[in-house]
């Protein structure tokens, strides 16, 4: 291990000192390491060396050497290599440590890693711990959080058909991470929920698009997940005194609740998603009932008898 | 050596080069405490770093550092000055992380500060753009409270498999969120065992004069259900739209094509299993499992009777 990590100091001092792109026989004949072994063991070595760089955040580019094009070489852009120094103060530091320590995204915490770049943790900080788990499945996740922060466009399968969105925002909530954004730019702000996103990938250029105005993706996200997506549906509900308690924990704010002479509730809610509010209402199993409209009945007898 | 194992190694002194030169001075203490260093392990990086530098690889190209006494020394190394910024990954896992921290709603002005100031530099342009909710139900609070001051607590909780309601005294651990739901980890002085509760599911929290003595050891959020010898069993194909439910529940994957997913689904009661397919209609079907069949079977005919006839 110590032999590599020597040779990939050495490989990045040359590329971040150099100011021009230099190809591979060129770091080959001059880079402390890569001499001494055979052409086929140095092109391995070199695919690894540059795997690691890119593993640890480092932009490693291929550019033309010169005008004409003929060869191309490496490139480490001083720009794109270095953090812009946030400024953290080492109260601000330990927060973070701390925030990152209790708090699971994909299975793990952070890592130290990040903290590093950041210039570590100068204490372990005191304070109110939060166990949160944000998710197993993150797929895709980063890479809408790359396009956000390059305003590029992703594109994903979704509901069976290919989409393109710019995207404006990403949200955690209640266990889901949403994306938010337009399908063409300054169009309606639609939500996808990224575990129904399939192959998502950043696309195009940077600076693709701009955000609306005074855009918060926290705005668009619903409290309760049948808020979510079209037209809005006045839908009336029983729940019956038995579970009365659980279901007014669940009802949000956009949401008429009248408790009756025997304890039951009669709600009445906006239902955007069908599909989504009849999920939801079989966790009641036969202790809530839809009472309008007859369309949304009749849906969930379809649902119930395993038609649609 | 594995290569992840390197990966690790070089981040931590590709990040400790651009502090150490930005605080000239600095003890070995400090930088242990910073980057998580043995002593040994510090010296030996330092080590490392001495016999590289610039082609040539002179005494004039190489860089310097060693430690004096007690102080770190890092010289003629400038090209590593600056940190190296961070992978998406990185960024948005130390934002979210935060986030959630503040999204619970517990006051934590410092942390906040750190996020505004993070904001600012990986997502300068789209300081709204990344939202990370959690929002505590009722009791959360107290609970933690109690976990705090190692009160026992009495609670009147309705079992989600089952539906039956029943007073229990718990010593509360901790209280953490996982895939959208808020859970209770305690010690359940009426089952005598350690036991995990649905905080949505608590009807009713009360303290008790009894009291026990809080773990020192941290809560970790690991939480998903954990399959039982007695749990019932069943074998599912999930259509396309439906292989979410393998993210968000314990299953086992027995089979996967283009179509469909197949899984083998544990649940303590046959009902949980029943619920998650009557919910999701033609978009999943149950292959295997007798006792399933009959709890959804019965579960359909329920909804039924009030909608039908």
């Amino acid at each position: 291990m110590r032999s590599v990590i020597e040779r990939i100091l050495n490989l990045l001092a040359f590329l971040l000192t150099v100011e021009r792109p230099v190809t591979a026989e060129e770091i080959r004949m001059t880079v402390a390491g890569y001499d001494q072994v055979s052409d086929d063991a140095w092109r391995r070595m070199f695919e690894r060396d540059k795997d690691l760089l890119r593993s640890l955040g480092i932009p490693l580019e291929l550019r033309p050497t010169d005008v004409w094009e003929v060869e191309d070489g490496y490139v480490v852009p001083a720009e794109d290599y270095s953090l812009p120094d946030p400024g953290l103060t080492d109260e601000e530091q330990a927060a973070l440590w701390l925030a990152s320590n209790v708090v699971r995204l994909g299975g793990g915490a952070p890592g130290a890693a990040a903290l590093f770049k950041l210039g570590g943790s100068p204490l372990a900080a005191a304070g109110e711990p939060l166990a949160a788990d944000l998710g197993r499945n993150t797929s895709g996740l980063a890479e809408v959080f790359l396009a956000l922060s390059e305003r590029r466009m992703i594109r994903f399968g979704y509901r069976g058909r290919p989409r393109r969105v710019a995207p404006y925002g990403l949200v955690h909530r209640r266990g889901h991470w949403y994306v938010v954004g337009a399908e063409e730019p300054g169009s309606t702000v639609k939500v996808f929920r990224m575990d129904r996103a399939e192959e998502l990938e950043a696309t195009g250029k940077r600076d693709a698009f701009t955000p609306p105005e005074g855009f918060r993706a926290s705005d668009e996200i619903p409290e309760a997940p049948w808020e979510a997506g079209g037209d809005d549906l006045e839908a009336i509900v029983e729940f019956d005194p038995s579970i009365a308690w659980w279901a007014r924990r669940q009802l949000t704010g956009r949401s008429a609740v009248i408790t009756r002479p025997d304890g039951g509730l009669t709600a009445t809610l906006q239902v955007a998603n069908p599909d989504a509010f009849i999920g939801w209402l079989i966790a009641f199993e036969d202790a809530a009932e839809v009472l309008e409209p007859q369309e949304l009945r009749d849906r969930i007898v379809a649902r119930i008898e395993g038609r649609s | 050596m594995s290569s992840s194992r390197t990966a690790v190694r070089l981040n931590r002194i590709l990040a400790m080069l651009p502090w150490v030169l930005a605080n000239p001075g600095a003890t070995v203490e400090e930088v242990c405490t910073r980057f998580d260093y043995t002593r040994a392990q510090l010296a030996a990086d330092l080590d490392l770093v001495f016999v590289c530098g610039l082609p040539g690889y002179g005494p004039g190209d190489l860089m310097v550092a060693y430690i004096d006494e007690e102080e770190v020394v890092v010289e003629m190394a400038d090209y590593f000055a600056e940190a190296m910024r961070l992978t998406p990954r990185e960024a948005l896992s130390l934002l979210a992380s935060a986030m959630a921290v503040l999204g619970s709603g517990q006051p934590a002005p410092a942390l906040e500060r750190a996020v505004a100031k993070l904001q600012a530099v990986v997502l300068p342009d789209a300081s709204q753009a990344l939202t990370i909710a959690l929002p505590e139900p009722e009791f959360v609070g107290e609970l933690r409270t109690a976990a705090a001051d190692g009160t026992v607590v009495a609670i009147t909780y309705t079992a989600i498999a089952t539906g039956a309601t029943t007073q229990r005294d718990v010593e509360p651990w901790s209280a953490f969120t996982t895939l959208g739901n808020w859970y209770l980890r305690g010690y359940c002085r009426s089952a005598q065992a350690e036991r995990v509760f649905r905080i949505d599911r608590i009807q009713h929290v009360a303290a008790t004069d009894e009291s026990f003595t809080p773990s020192v050891v941290a809560p970790v959020p690991v939480v998903r259900y954990t399959p039982g010898e007695e749990d019932v069993r069943a074998v599912i194909r999930l259509g396309t739209s439906a292989r979410w439910i393998a993210d968000y529940y314990p299953v086992e994957v027995l089979e996967e094509d283009e179509d469909a997913l197949t899984i083998r689904f544990s649940a303590s009661e046959p009902a949980v299993a029943a619920r998650i397919l009557a919910r999701l209609g033609p978009d999943a079907e149950l292959i295997d499992g007798d006792e399933v069949a009959v709890a959804l079977a019965d579960l359909r005919q329920r909804i039924l009777g009030r909608y039908v006839g």
